[in-house]
């Protein structure tokens, strides 16, 4: 008797993956394609006259000061994003560990940021600490701290950050909270006996055997800072004072929607696109070396 | 084979027949309206269609809302790309350029009107509305619907504490300044004056107000190939510089762009506002204090000023599209011919605070005696139509506006955050508004 089940049907793999790779190629890449078309071209809005231009948009952008100065903005805002994502996170993580009453409704209240959706989340904070109305605001007003997101581009990148951060940590919290519960209790035991004080157990076991689940969350939130905080910033500064929280993804919105630009806009996506794949390519080469399994 | 036969001939019968049904039903032809308003004026007009739709049952009008105004031209725009654009769009002022330099995606409103064979006299519209949507031969591209202009408002209860004459509002901007900053050594209020719309009041309106140019080709109405000239000219230069030295005291504070600065005044945090017109309406029903309305201010060394303000708000754009009937077209101008008829219009500037559109509404409100019993709603017509006209009151067209209207907010945020002089600020937003246009000009050209 046969144990192991054997399809020899050789179309029924593909037929089970037909649907996965129908949803790829419909939302990625479609659209990706539609992406590096339109980055070659030269067109009016209503796309009436459409002209190909070869590199002309690329070649444009790239020489432009405004976009390497998006590209900066973006590089110091997705590694603030990442940190006060990450180390919150595993702060508290490793807290919600420890608690042994109530701990089902502190990781629910913990989770539940994540279930907020980006744009929400931008105007919870907008209202928090909006110079006029903000509860926030009123209470930096108070201690003297001059605070101005609409008009102050630093007030204004804080805002967002915190804003883009605060609403990760309840993702990264739950894949910490998951890492914590599999590193073996017979270590820590056996650290405790020889003596291992909490930081040095922390430092010497935890925070290297949490690796996999680090890097993983650092590539996802490198991603999610890049990506995801659009609807966030648009909300909240809508890239704003003077460009000061334009990231590369919000720059993309900005001069294809609101200005109209499709052909900058698409050379700029397929350069986001490349950037990103460039950069994850990079951590899985090198970074996940490092990294104990 | 024969039942097969059958069957396809009883099919083909029954389609027929229920072909027919429709036609003897009389099914309602769709007319899809897009609008970028909300709160009150977004409810009026949409009750607008429907009281339309109960008049007669040839038409079947929807006004839906798809976001503010620059969320709803993307719309549109990726719509007329698939083939399928709402049949009427209401744009704003800013958005104008843009849809002039695509002729052949909309139908001029005149020539909406004479194939339904319906009398439409452009004339009918109050001359700054006639003038900023039409052309030259007189004959309108959009229709003019929700129209405003700058006013200034300004919190008659700190007036007061601050010890100013609260029936004596500022007229110049001299005035302004000194009572900001009564205003603020009384403290009165946290903030003397602020501003929305940053770049249609402080460079559209206040460009109006002294007759000054903002581009070459009579502010671009003339041509795609006009260029900004504004940075020449030194007043504006100065408004800013006097925004930037009032930001230190808060004699002036910068709340933001667009209406974001509106909260501030209705909150009582801001004794003074620039703003639209159509504001009107939110505050009667919100501010918790008594409030005036003034004309914008202007500065009394400019030669000639005061000069008119220009017109703000929207129009209604009709587009073309490869699929649409002639009977479409037929329902499109028989809406946009109720929604100009005076009672409509009477209503909606009574509702809205909005300006009235049409010269036979404005007589009727007159008539009646609207305005002389509502003397805060009589400001705006007045600065707006009754005010000396000028060569550059009329209003501007240029394309991709709505971006270099944005240049203008950034360079100014950072002239008022300290990182650049107010003279680098406006020639800056002139430079890279300048090279805006020069994009536009090379598609709009090859598209005609």
């Amino acid at each position: 008797m046969q144990r192991r089940v054997i399809f020899n049907n050789k179309l029924l793999p593909y037929l089970l993956l037909a649907p996965q790779l129908a949803v790829t190629l419909v939302f990625f890449f479609w659209p990706a394609g539609q992406a590096v078309y339109m980055s070659v071209l030269q067109q009016d809005a209503f796309g009436q006259s459409v002209t190909f231009v070869g590199l002309d948009n690329f070649k444009e952008v790239l020489s432009d000061p405004d976009y390497r100065a998006t590209l900066w903005r973006t590089i110091i805002f997705s590694s603030a994003v990442a940190i006060f994502a990450l180390v919150p996170a595993l702060l508290f993580a490793v807290m919600a560990e420890r608690v042994v009453r109530g701990a089902t409704f502190y990781r629910t209240v913990l989770v539940l940021p994540y279930a907020i959706a980006p744009a929400v989340a931008g105007v919870l904070w907008l209202f928090m600490f909006s110079p006029s109305i903000g509860i926030v605001a009123y209470g930096l007003k108070k201690l003297g701290v001059d605070w101005n997101p609409k008009l102050d581009g630093d007030d204004a990148m804080i805002l967002v950050i915190i804003a883009a951060a605060w609403k990760q940590i309840s993702y990264n919290f739950l894949f910490f909270l998951a890492g914590l519960q599999s590193i073996p209790k017979a270590l820590l035991e056996a650290a405790s006996i020889d003596g291992a004080g909490e930081w040095r157990k922390f430092r010497t076991i935890i925070f290297p055997l949490l690796s996999p689940t680090t890097f993983f969350l650092l590539v996802v939130n490198i991603v999610y800072a890049f990506f995801d905080t659009y609807g966030i910033i648009d909300t909240v500064t809508s890239g704003g004072p003077a460009k000061a929280t334009e990231i590369l993804v919000y720059k993309v919105y900005y001069d294809g929607v609101i200005a109209l630009n499709l052909g900058s806009s698409a050379a700029q996506s397929v350069i986001l696109m490349a950037i990103v794949i460039v950069l994850t390519a990079i951590q899985f080469r090198y970074v996940e070396k490092k990294v104990h399994y | 084979m024969i039942s097969f036969k059958k069957a396809l001939t009883a099919l083909a019968v029954g389609s027929a027949l229920a072909t027919t049904g429709a036609v003897a039903q009389n099914k309602p032809i769709e007319i899809q309206m897009w609008m970028g308003l909300t709160g009150l004026g977004g409810e009026t007009l949409t009750k607008y269609g429907e009281e339309f739709n109960k008049m007669q049952n040839e038409y079947k009008v929807t006004v839906s809302f798809k976001g503010q105004y620059p969320e709803q031209r993307a719309a549109a725009v990726a719509a007329f790309r698939a083939g399928n654009p709402p049949h009427i769009m209401q744009m704003f002022d800013a958005g104008s350029g843009d849809m002039m330099g695509a002729r052949n995606a909309i139908v001029p409103v005149s020539d909406v009107f004479k194939r339904a064979s319906i009398a439409f006299d452009p004339k009918d519209f109050i001359a700054p509305a006639r003038g900023y949507y039409g052309v030259k031969d007189g004959s309108l591209l959009s229709m003019p619907f929700n129209v405003s202009t700058s006013v200034l408002f300004y919190n008659k209860d700190a007036f007061k504490k601050a010890g100013l004459d609260p029936n004596k509002p500022p007229a110049t901007w001299p005035d302004l300044i000194t009572a900001a900053k009564k205003i603020r050594s009384t403290n009165a209020a946290n903030c003397g004056f602020t501003t929305t719309w940053l770049a249609w009041i402080q460079l559209e309106q206040f460009g109006a107000r002294h007759n000054l140019s903002l581009g070459t080709q009579a502010n671009g109405r003339g041509g795609v190939n006009s260029e900004l000239n504004f940075a020449s000219n030194p007043a504006f230069v100065k408004q800013v510089q006097t925004l930037v030295d009032m930001q230190k005291d808060k004699s002036f504070d910068y709340k933001g762009r667009s209406n974001d600065a509106s909260a501030s005044f209705q909150n009582g945090e801001c004794a003074m506002i620039t703003q639209s017109s159509g504001a009107m309406g939110g505050y009667v029903r919100d501010a918790k204090f008594d409030w005036g309305v003034a004309p914008l201010p202007y500065w009394p060394d400019a030669k000639g000023a005061p000069y008119a303000t220009t017109v703000g708000g929207a129009s209604l754009w009709v587009f073309n599209a490869p699929n649409r009937s002639a009977a479409e077209f037929r329902g499109v101008a028989k809406f946009l011919d109720y929604l100009r008829s005076t009672p409509v219009m009477i209503d909606w500037a009574k509702t809205t605070g909005f300006l009235p559109a049409t010269n036979a509404a404005f007589d009727y409100l007159t008539r009646e005696g609207y305005y002389a019993q509502n003397p805060r709603a009589a400001v705006a017509i007045g600065t707006l139509a009754s005010g000396k006209q000028g060569e550059h009151t009329g209003g501007y067209r240029f394309g991709r506006w709505t971006e270099i209207r944005d240049f203008y907010h950034e360079e100014v945020e950072k002239a008022l955050q300290g990182k650049q002089t107010a003279k680098e600020a406006i020639e800056n937003a002139q430079k890279r508004g300048n090279a805006a246009l020069r994009a536009f000009e090379k598609t709009a050209v090859a598209s005609n």
